[in-house]
C-alpha cells in the first residue's frame, strides 16, 4: 500500500576488506577507503556518480567523537550528502535505500567499519547499558550471553556441548572464508570447554574483528545500465526491544521476528524457508538459534534444525568468528548478495533470493532484516 | 608552555610506533529521573522500592514501563527477597536475574556468597546491603541465599519515602590504542628520528597533503609520492585561548594555530607559542609566517614541536 | 525527479523547558517530554507512529553508548524501528532528513524524530575536544571553540565580520529569547556588554557563547493528505538537504563554508528560492557562537559575500525587520546541542503555522532553516511553508 510510488533499488556492487583479530598496522581510514575503492571497482560508476553516502561507525570504539566527521575523505563523502547512522551498516544500508526508493537520490554508497581491537571492547558493551541500575552490577556482554543461555538451554532440552555443533560449523566456513583471517579451526581444548560465563565457552562468543564494508546501491535505471546481475532490495524491516535485559522475553528475540514480519510484508512473502540463502548476526552461539528461530527458520528451541533446512544458512561463517561490531549486518549483506551475484569467488548456482540479518545494542536488542532477490 | 602528551603507558611502544595510547576519561553527574532516583534514595535506608505501572510492579522503579512506555504512577516498598530467574558465572563472579516477591519484572544483579554449582534455578535470595552506603546500585550489594525469611508486606506509597538523587557521580575512562598505520607511522617516525616532515601528494590534483593518507579526499585519487616539507608556513586562522575546562590538555593562555606548512595545502594544528597573549590577537593573526622549534622530546607525535615561532622581521 | 515523491509536512512539535540543568528528569525522561507535547500537538498516540529516529550529540555527552537503546522504553517504543543518527551540532536536522527519507522511500508513514542533549551532566568542552584526531591536534582543541575562534578571526580579516557586528547578534538574538518561553537565558545585553565581555578563545567572548543547556524537541512527519488528516495547518517541508566536507580536504579555507553554499543551492532548487532574501518571512539559523551567524547570512545568500556585518547592523534581521532571524532567540536562548536543529526546524513550522505565540512574525509563511556540526563540515538546509509544494 505504501510502497506504490517508490523506485525499486539494486546492490550494484559491494565489497570488503579482510576482517581481523587485529590490523595493528592500519587505521580506519585505510580500511574504510579499500573498502570503498573495492565497492566502485568495476561497476563504471565514479565516486563523482555517488550522490550521497550513508554511514555506521562508533564513537565509542573509534575513540573519537563525531568520528564521521574526520573519516569524510576516505569514504569518498567530500562535497556530498552524509550521514551517519550510529548502528549496524544494515540500518545504514535501509537509510539509503529509502533515499533512493523515495526518488530523492540514484546512487548511495553505504559504509560499516570499525577497529575494536584499538579499543576496550567491554566498554563499548556496558557503555550501552542504562548508568544506574544495570552498568554498575557487573553486566556485560559475556554475562548477558550467558544468561540467555542458561535459560534457553534449559527449555530446549540442550547441554552447552550441543552448541559446538553451531560454532565448529561457522568456525570451518570462516576459515574457508577468504576474507576471514583465520588459517583453521581453533583446536585448543580452553576454546572448547572453559567456561567463560557459564554456560558458555569462548568458542560460544563472538571473536571481535576489525574491518570495513562498502555496498553501492542504485536505481532501477543505473543499476541495470552498470550491473548485470542487480540484486533488489526487496523488503526491509527493522525493530527495538526493550532497554533492560532483565525484562525481556527470557529466551527469545521478539524484535528480531517482528522486524522479519515488516520485511516480508514489504517483499509480499510469508515463508522465509523459500529463501535460498541466509545470512544472520548474533554475539554467540545461542544468540544465533534464537535469532534463527526468531527469523522462522525453525521452531521456537529448536534452532539447530534450521542448519539442515532448506536455506542454505551463513555459508560465509557468520558472525561469531568475526563480529566487525557496527558492520557485520553490512558483511553479511555484502556475502549474499556477491554470492546472488554470482561474483568472482562467490558462484552459487540456483540461489536467486536472500535474507540477511542484522543486530545491535546490548545483547542484541535492536533487529533489522532485509531481503534480497536475482532474476533468475 | 609545556605540551602535556602521551600517558606513560605509550611509552613502551614508542620504538616501534605501532600504536599510540591514548585516554578519555571524564567525571560525569547523570540524573536517574524520580522513580529510579528515589529507589537509589532509599538504599541507603535498606529499602526496596518498586514503581507501580498500570498491572506492572517493576524492581528497582523506574519511571517508564520498558513493556508499555507507561509512566509510574505509585510506589511500593517491597520485600528485599526473591527468587533466581537465570544466572551466570564468569571472571567477575556471579551475577543472576532476580524477580523480587511480588515485582512483575526482574532485573540484574550479584549474586553473592553462593557457589555455583549448587545454585539452582528458583533459589531463593534476600539482599545484602553495602556496609557504607556510597550513593548508587551498589549500596544493594547484591542477593545472597535467603536466611531466616521474616515475613513482610508491602507498602503501598510509603509517605516517608526520601527525596530522588538528583545526580549520580560518574567517571567514564576509555582507553584506546590507535594504530598509525603506514601513513602516520612514516610521518612520525621521520618526526621522532630526523625531525623529518613528509606529506604525500595526490596523484591527480598534484596537491601535497599533510598528514598523510592513501588518498586525496577530494580526488579520491591514490597518493603515491613522498614529498619532504619544511616546518615553516602560514597561519590560516588562529585564536587566543583564555578559557579553561576539566580535561584540558595545555595551561592558558596560548595561541590555537591552524597552520599550513609551505607545500602543503591542509592544516597542522598546533600552537603559536613565545608570544605575549595580548599582542597574539595581532602578532600571530591569520596570514602570519611562522616556523616549528622542536622540543627535546622525540615522542614520533606532533608534541616533538613544542610550539610555533613567529617568524622575526615577516611583513605578511 | 520530484513529480511522484511525496509532499512531507511537520505534523506536531515540542519542546522541553530548556534549563541549565533539569535535575528532575533523566536523559530518557527528558527526552520523553519533548514527545509527550508533540504528540499531544499532532493529536496522536505512539500507537501512531511507524518508527522512531533519535538524534542527539556525541554518546560521550551523556556517557551513554547508542543512547536511544536506553530512550527506547521512556519512548513507549518497544517493537517499533528505532535508529539514531547523529551528526554533531546539525543532528536534529539530519534526523528529520532521515525521517522525510523513511516516508519518501515507503518504510514508514509517520515518523517521531527526537532530538535531545542534557549537557549539564558532562564536560562539554573535553567532550567535544575527541573530535580532534587523536595524532593530530587534540591537545590543542578547546572543544570546537578554538577553532571557530580562530576561522572567526580569518573572517574578521577578509570579510569584515568585526567583533560589534558578531555582539549585534548576540544581542538581537538575546532580546529575542525574552518573548520565547521555552527560552531560559533570558538577559538583555548590549552590544557594549558583548565587547566587554570575558574572552574565552579570543575573538569569541563569553557573551558571543551560547549557554550550557538541557533540553530536548520532537518533530511528528507525515505526508500529504495523511498529514491533512492529522491537522488543518500542517508546515510543509519544501526542501531540506545535509551536506559535508573533508575535514583536512586540500586548500579548505572556511572563508565561505562549501557544504553550506552546496546545501543551499540544492535546497532552493528544490524550494523555487532565486531571492532568498525577498522569499524568506523568517529563518532560524543555529549560531553556536555569534560569528557564525554572520557567516551563515553569506552562505545562504542573505547578502553578499562580506555583507553580514553592515546587514545584522542594518536592524533587517531583528524582529520588526524584513527578515528576522532567530526570533526563538536560536541558540542563545537555550542550546541543548544534540537538539538544537531540530528547534530550528520545529520554531520555522511554528512560524509558518502561526503558532508561535510570543515571537511569531507576523503573517509568515515560508522559513529558511540552517544547522551544522563537526568541525564546521556538517551543513543543513531546509525551507519549510504554510503552502504544500
Ligand atoms: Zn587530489
Amino acid at each position: 500500500m505504501m510502497n506504490t510510488t517508490t523506485r525499486r533499488v539494486a546492490v550494484v556492487n559491494s565489497a570488503q576488506t579482510v576482517l581481523s583479530p587485529a590490523w595493528p598496522d592500519r587505521q580506519h581510514i585505510d580500511l574504510i577507503s579499500e573498502a570503498v575503492a573495492g565497492a566502485l571497482k568495476g561497476t563504471g560508476l565514479r565516486i563523482e556518480d555517488v550522490d550521497f553516502v550513508i554511514d555506521s561507525g562508533s564513537d565509542f570504539l573509534d575513540g573519537r567523537s563525531i568520528s564521521n566527521c574526520g573519516f569524510l575523505g576516505a569514504m569518498g563523502a567530500h562535497h556530498k550528502e552524509e550521514s551517519r547512522v550510529e548502528e549496524d551498516g544494515l540500518w545504514s544500508l535501509s537509510y539509503a535505500h529509502d533515499k533512493i526508493a523515495g526518488g530523492s537520490a540514484k546512487v548511495g554508497l553505504v559504509i560499516a567499519y570499525s577497529k575494536p581491537s584499538e579499543s576496550d571492547v567491554r566498554n563499548f558493551w556496558t557503555g550501552l547499558l542504562e548508568p544506574f541500575l544495570q552498568r554498575p552490577v557487573g553486566l556485560d556482554q559475556f554475562s548477558a550471553a550467558g544468561l540467555y543461555a542458561q535459560r534457553y538451554l534449559a527449555t530446549a532440552g540442550l547441554k552447552a556441548d550441543d552448541l559446538h555443533a553451531v560454532s565448529n560449523r561457522a568456525w570451518e566456513r570462516a576459515v574457508a572464508n577468504p576474507y576471514v583471517d583465520v588459517a583453521e579451526v581453533p583446536g585448543d581444548a580452553a576454546f572448547w570447554n572453559d567456561p567463560v560465563s557459564t554456560p558458555l565457552r569462548a568458542s560460544d562468543l563472538a571473536r571481535p574483528a576489525d574491518g570495513a564494508v562498502a555496498v553501492l546501491l542504485a536505481s532501477a535505471d543505473v543499476a541495470d545500465q552498470v550491473s548485470a546481475t542487480p540484486v533488489w532490495l526487496t523488503g526491509l524491516g527493522s525493530a527495538i526491544d526493550q532497554h533492560f535485559l532483565a525484562a525481556r522475553e527470557p529466551d527469545a528475540l521478539p524484535a528480531c521476528a517482528a522486524a522479519t514480519r515488516s520485511a516480508l510484508r514489504m517483499a509480499g512473502l510469508d515463508d522465509v524457508r523459500s529463501f535460498d540463502l541466509a545470512e544472520v548476526s548474533a554475539t554467540s552461539t545461542v544468540g544465533e538459534l534464537m535469532v534463527l528461530e526468531a527469523l522462522g527458520f525453525a521452531e521456537a528451541h529448536r534452532g539447530l534444525d534450521a542448519y539442515v533446512g532448506a536455506t542454505t544458512i551463513n555459508e560465509s561463517g557468520g558472525a561469531l568468528p568475526a563480529d566487525v561490531i557496527m558492520a557485520t549486518g553490512l558483511v553479511r549483506l555484502h556475502e549474499a548478495a556477491s554470492r546472488l551475484a554470482g561474483r568472482t569467488g562467490y558462484e552459487t548456482p540456483g540461489a536467486t533470493s536472500a535474507l540477511v540479518h542484522g543486530t545491535g545494542g546490548f545483547a542484541m536488542q535492536n533487529h533489522c532484516v532485509v531481503t534480497m532477490e536475482v532474476a533468475s | 608552555m609545556t605540551v602535556i602528551h602521551q600517558p606513560e603507558t605509550a611509552e613502551a611502544n614508542v620504538e616501534t610506533m605501532d600504536w599510540m595510547a591514548a585516554q578519555i576519561k571524564m567525571p560525569y553527574t547523570l540524573t536517574p529521573g524520580q522513580a529510579t532516583g528515589i529507589f537509589l534514595a532509599e538504599l541507603a535506608g535498606r529499602r526496596l522500592i518498586g514503581s507501580r505501572h498500570g498491572d506492572e510492579l517493576i524492581v528497582p522503579a523506574q519511571d517508564f514501563s520498558g513493556t508499555t512506555g507507561e509512566p509510574a504512577t505509585g510506589f511500593v516498598e517491597v520485600a528485599p527477597v526473591g527468587t533466581v530467574q537465570a544466572f551466570t558465572t564468569g571472571a567477575t563472579g556471579t551475577i543472576g536475574i532476580i524477580l523480587i516477591d511480588g515485582s512483575t519484572v526482574p532485573f540484574v544483579h550479584q549474586l553473592l556468597g553462593v557457589e555455583p554449582e549448587m545454585l539452582e534455578l528458583g533459589a531463593r535470595v534476600e539482599a545484602v546491603w553495602a556496609d557504607e552506603p556510597t550513593g548508587g546500585m551498589l549500596d544493594l550489594a547484591g542477593f545472597a541465599p535467603l536466611g531466616s525469611a521474616a515475613t513482610f508486606e508491602p507498602k503501598d506509597d510509603p509517605a516517608d519515602l526520601a527525596a530522588a538523587f538528583e545526580k549520580v557521580d560518574y567517571t567514564m575512562t576509555l582507553d584506546y590504542r590507535h594504530a598509525y598505520g603506514p601513513y602516520y607511522g612514516t610521518l612520525f617516525d621521520g618526526v621522532k628520528d630526523g625531525r623529518r616532515i613528509r606529506g604525500v601528494k595526490c596523484s591527480a590534483c598534484r596537491r601535497t597533503l599533510l598528514p598523510p593518507r592513501a588518498l586525496c579526499d577530494i580526488c579520491l585519487a591514490p597518493t603515491a609520492e613522498w614529498v619532504d616539507v619544511e616546518a615553516v608556513g602560514t597561519v590560516q586562522a588562529s585564536s587566543v585561548v583564555h578559557i579553561e575546562f576539566i580535561g584540558q590538555r595545555l595551561t592558558p593562555p596560548y595561541v590555537y594555530a591552524e597552520i599550513v606548512l609551505d607545500g602543503t595545502s591542509t592544516r597542522l594544528i598546533h600552537m603559536v607559542g613565545d608570544v605575549d597573549p595580548d599582542v597574539a590577537q595581532t602578532a600571530a593573526a591569520p596570514g602570519a609566517r611562522v616556523r616549528a622549534v622542536w622540543s627535546d622530546r622525540h615522542t614520533g607525535s606532533l608534541a616533538d614541536i613544542d610550539h610555533f615561532e613567529l617568524l622575526p622581521g615577516d611583513e605578511t | 525527479m520530484s513529480g511522484r515523491s511525496k509532499s512531507i509536512a511537520i505534523v506536531g512539535t515540542g519542546q522541553t523547558v530548556h534549563a541549565r540543568r533539569r535535575t528532575d528528569v533523566s536523559q530518557a525522561g527528558l527526552a520523553r517530554e519533548a514527545v509527550v507535547e508533540a504528540l499531544d500537538d499532532a493529536g496522536l498516540t505512539m500507537d501512531d507512529i511507524d518508527s522512531v529516529i533519535v538524534a542527539s550529540g556525541p554518546a560521550m555527552f551523556g556517557a551513554v553508548n547508542q543512547p536511544e537503546k536506553w530512550l527506547v522504553d521512556a519512548l513507549g517504543a518497544r517493537y517499533k524501528p528505532v535508529v539514531r543518527v547523529t551528526s554533531g551540532g546539525g543532528t536534529g536536522l539530519a534526523g528529520a532528513l532521515a525521517g522525510m527519507n523513511q516516508i519518501k522511500g515507503g518504510s514508514a508513514k509517520r515518523v517521531l524524530v527526537v532530538a535531545y542533549d542534557k549537557l549539564s551532566e558532562g564536560q562539554l568542552q573535553a567532550s567535544i575536544s575527541t573530535l580532534y584526531d587523536p595524532f593530530w591536534g587534540r591537545e590543542f582543541a578547546v572543544g570546537i571553540m578554538g577553532f571557530s575562534a580562530a576561522y572567526w578571526h580569518a573572517r574578521i580579516k577578509r570579510l569584515g565580520h568585526t567583533e560589534e557586528a558578531a555582539a549585534m547578534v548576540g544581542v538581537k538574538n538575546r532580546k529575542h529569547a525574552l518573548a520565547n518561553p521555552k527560552a531560559h537565558v533570558k538577559k538583555e545585553i548590549t552590544v557594549e556588554d558583548v565587547m566587554a565581555s570575558r574572552p574565552l578563545c579570543w575573538p569569541i567572548k563569553v557573551l558571543d557563547v551560547p549557554p550550557i543547556s538541557d533540553g530536548a524537541c520532537a518533530v511528528i512527519l507525515a505526508a500529504d493528505e495523511d498529514a491533512l488528516s492529522i491537522t488543518e495547518s500542517p508546515a510543509w517541508i519544501h526542501g531540506m538537504a545535509y551536506y559535508c566536507e573533508a575535514d583536512n580536504a586540500a586548500d579548505r579555507q572556511m572563508i565561505q563554508s562549501e557544504p553550506l553554499q552546496i546545501a543551499a543551492a540544492k535546497v532552493y532548487q528544490d524550494a523555487g528560492i532565486t531571492n532568498p532574501f525577498r522569499q524568506f518571512d523568517v529563518a532560524e539559523l543555529q549560531e553556536p557562537y555569534t560569528c557564525f551567524e554572520l557567516s551563515y547570512y553569506e552562505g545562504l545568500g542573505l547578502c553578499p559575500e562580506g555583507g553580514a556585518a553592515e546587514l545584522v547592523a542594518s536592524g533587517e534581521t531583528a524582529m520588526g525587520g524584513s527578515l528576522p532571524v532567530n526570533p526563538s532567540g536560536g541558540c542563545m536562548g537555550a542550546n541543548p546541542i544534540g537538539a538544537t536543529a531540530l528547534i530550528r526546524l520545529a520554531e520555522a513550522a511554528m512560524q509558518v503555522t502561526g503558532k508561535a505565540g510570543g515571537h511569531q512574525v507576523p503573517g509568515a509563511s515560508r522559513a529558511l532553516v540552517q544547522a551544522g556540526g563537526g568541525w564546521a563540515n556538517l551543513r543543513g538546509v531546509a525551507v519549510v511553508g504554510s503552502e504544500k509544494r
